[in-house]
């Protein structure tokens, strides 16, 4: 390495090595905390001093897909349990019944979060290759209000919506939240993507419009391929802002369409909330974002600033 | 200073931009400052001149 | 490959001809493509927005649709803007926004000037780093209650290992002292890696040169620092305060599974106050003129934000 005036000394990087690690295992305590308490048993969970040492158990990822009674010992006796999940219950005098509502949250969660990714993404590269390469009346000011409809506060648009749902009959449906979650989205697609046509030279269309394409072949043959990247990574912030939101689907649904965060809160087990199962079904839906952001570290930067800082 | 208000005369983008930048600022610490009610009272009304302002004069020429 | 009808055709047509029908089509494509963003945002966010002005003028009430709607002209914005219970809200969102937007900036300038220095593996630790704030913030905030849980929660159990504390002697969500700044250290938790990151970017888009200038000119490290480092950085600090300062004015999900607004009202931040008036009180119409006025406060915010926006942009 060539010796540089401005190059940080070892020490200065022993020194700030040591700080941002040490600030990283503090952050991480919280996560971590979500995690092993997914695999700890109720009593195990809130008992005093907390334990990072226990027996691990799957009780709570259990107690979080299923419905469980108390059952007489005559009954239990004559219903010798028969899968491992039984056992687990067994010990409270319980069986399963049937399935939680949680694995129908999480798929709405899917549902809505891929149908409103895929919309958004389709019609923001649309308007974003039209505001790139053609002259829009106007673009400034368009663009100014697309970004500002997601500054709005979830909110003050909640109650229109609400008013409006109700009369369309949208309300606590899977479409209206698609719907409702790309119209928040857009913004952020078109800007991005915005961001990463830009960057893609104009003279491979030119070349491909003079060779006889046109404009719609040269977009999706030679555009579209270009900005792929862009097109994924956009893709993986709305998915993410879709999955995470909470303000409109606890106002706007309650049961069919309901997806997962309004959900996880409401785990109610003997005696307030059941932290494990809690904590376990926290672990599934915080686990996909974590890989996303992990798959996402380069373009992090510019999906927050909504393109401004490329870098 | 004097570039700022023959700027403002010659209704161009940069002076008049930060004056509704100002407005807004002003109209949001009023908001939710701790001191006076009466402000809080009429921060709506700065806020909302700002803001009208900034959108208008966002098309004055640079 | 096989041509297709259209390849064949636009070979046939002679250039000058094909640029018109392109030249008049772009403009056509241009609207085609534009158009159905357009019309989605101006459905889901424009006329609901109109809806609501309209709302505002009104004393509707949307639990007793049949009850018959007046127009009570400007007299609901008068109402909240002389409501002192309002303005209280308003000075404990603004305590929410003061200290952790501080807290933030101070936090994540020095991680990221900290990261700067380039250490091995920082690329990995700054995506350690970031991970809170991408996850779910109603779902990390409900957990962050089992966490402030007085006898049994993690953080009291923290707090009172390094000062000798009794772990239950102290409600972080419980007491009225405390639950503003438990909301203030979440958010904290959560929101520092995004202003690290932004800082992080304006770090590095200033080129060593300067650096080198400088310690050439004999100028002290501290130096350097106040008229070389902070002033570059600075417009990207903007962005980012201007950024959490909007998101944390409207802040709702965090704060509403964490303390619900409570004790009493002391971490009731606005949103969750217009929450109540919407759809607890029903008092729509109220509601509607509460929620314009947060509206023009974000707006005017926003376009301030955009403005910086192409300020960074460029650089």
């Amino acid at each position: 390495m060539s010796y540089s005036l401005t190059e940080p000394s070892k020490r200065q990087k022993w020194f700030a090595g040591t700080l941002v690690i040490l600030y990283a295992v503090v952050t991480m305590i919280p996560l971590a905390w979500i995690f092993i308490t997914g695999f700890k048993s109720p009593a195990d969970a809130i008992s005093y001093p907390p334990q990072v040492i226990f027996e691990p158990t799957l009780e709570g990822y259990v107690n979080l897909f299923t419905q469980r009674t108390r059952q007489t010992q005559e009954f239990l006796e004559a219903n010798p349990p028969e899968e491992w999940y039984d056992e687990i219950v067994r010990q409270y005098d319980m069986v399963i019944v049937g399935p939680s509502k949680f694995g129908e949250r999480f798929l709405n969660s899917v549902i809505i979060g891929f149908g409103s990714t895929f919309l958004s993404v389709f019609l923001g590269t649309l308007a974003a290759y039209a505001f790139s390469r053609f002259k829009v009346p106007l673009a400034d000011d368009l663009l100014f209000f697309i970004l500002s409809t997601r500054m709005m506060p979830p909110i003050a648009v909640a109650i229109p919506i609400f008013l409006m749902y109700r009369e369309l009959g949208l309300s606590d449906t899977h479409l209206g939240m698609i719907l409702l979650y790309t119209a928040v989205n857009i913004s952020l697609a078109v800007w991005l993507l915005k961001g990463f046509i830009d960057e893609i030279p104009r003279e491979y269309e030119e070349a491909a419009l003079i060779d006889g394409y046109t404009r719609f072949q040269a977009f999706y043959k030679i555009v579209l391929p270009q900005a792929a990247t862009g097109i994924a990574s956009t893709a993986i912030f709305c998915l993410i802002f879709a999955w995470n939101e909470y303000a409109f689907a606890v106002l706007l649904t309650s049961g069919t369409a309901q997806t997962a965060p309004p959900f996880i809160p409401t785990i109610i087990g003997i005696g307030g909330l059941d932290w494990p199962a809690v904590a376990a079904g926290a672990t599934l839906f915080l686990l996909p974002v974590m890989i996303f952001t992990v798959m996402l570290r380069k373009h992090l930067l510019r999906g927050i600033t909504f393109g401004a800082v490329r870098k | 200073m004097s570039k700022f208000f023959s700027g403002l005369l010659g209704l161009r983008r940069g002076p008049w931009e930060m004056l509704a930048t100002i407005l807004i600022a002003l109209g949001v610490f009023m908001l939710m400052q701790p001191f006076a009610l009466v402000a809080y009272t009429y921060s709506f009304i700065v806020t909302l001149v700002g803001t009208v302002m900034f959108i208008i004069v966002s098309h004055f020429r640079e | 490959m096989s041509e297709t009808t259209i390849e064949r055709a636009a070979k046939a047509t002679p250039p000058s001809v094909a640029r018109k029908i392109r030249g008049l089509s772009d403009r056509a494509i241009a609207w085609i493509f534009v158009g159905p963003s357009i019309f989605l945002l101006l459905a889901i966010n424009i006329f609901p927005l109109i809806w609501t002005i309209n709302l505002s003028f009104t004393n509707f009430r949307a639990n007793r649709p049949n009850r018959e709607v007046e127009y009570i002209g400007l007299r609901n914005y008068e109402r909240i803007l002389t409501d002192s219970d309002i303005w209280l809200t308003m000075q404990a969102t603004a305590h929410f926004l003061f200290w952790t937007i501080a807290l933030q900036v101070v936090i994540g300038f020095t991680l990221a000037y900290l990261i700067n220095k380039k250490f091995k593996g920082n690329d990995l630790w700054t995506t350690i780093i970031v991970l809170p704030m991408m996850l779910s913030p109603a779902v990390v905030g409900n957990f962050w209650t089992f966490l402030y849980q007085p006898q049994i929660g993690l953080f009291n159990y923290i707090v009172s290992f390094f000062t000798g504390l009794e772990p239950s002697s102290f409600e972080m969500i419980g007491s009225v002292a405390l639950a503003p700044w438990a909301i203030v250290i979440v958010d904290t938790w959560m929101w520092t890696p995004f202003v690290m990151l932004i800082c992080l970017a304006g770090l590095r888009s200033i080129p060593d040169y300067i650096y080198e200038a400088a310690e050439i000119d004999r100028a002290s490290k501290w130096r350097q620092f106040w008229t070389i480092t902070v002033p570059m950085v600075l417009p990207f600090l903007m962005l980012a305060v201007l950024f959490r300062g909007i998101e944390n004015f409207k802040m709702f999900d965090l704060v509403v599974q964490l303390t619900g607004g409570g004790p009493g009202s002391v971490t009731e931040l606005t949103s969750i106050n217009l929450k109540r008036e919407a759809f607890e009180k029903w008092r729509t119409g109220y509601a509607s003129a509460y929620a314009i006025i947060l509206f023009v406060t974000v707006f005017g915010l926003a376009s301030i934000y955009v403005k910086a926006l192409n300020k960074v942009k460029e650089r």
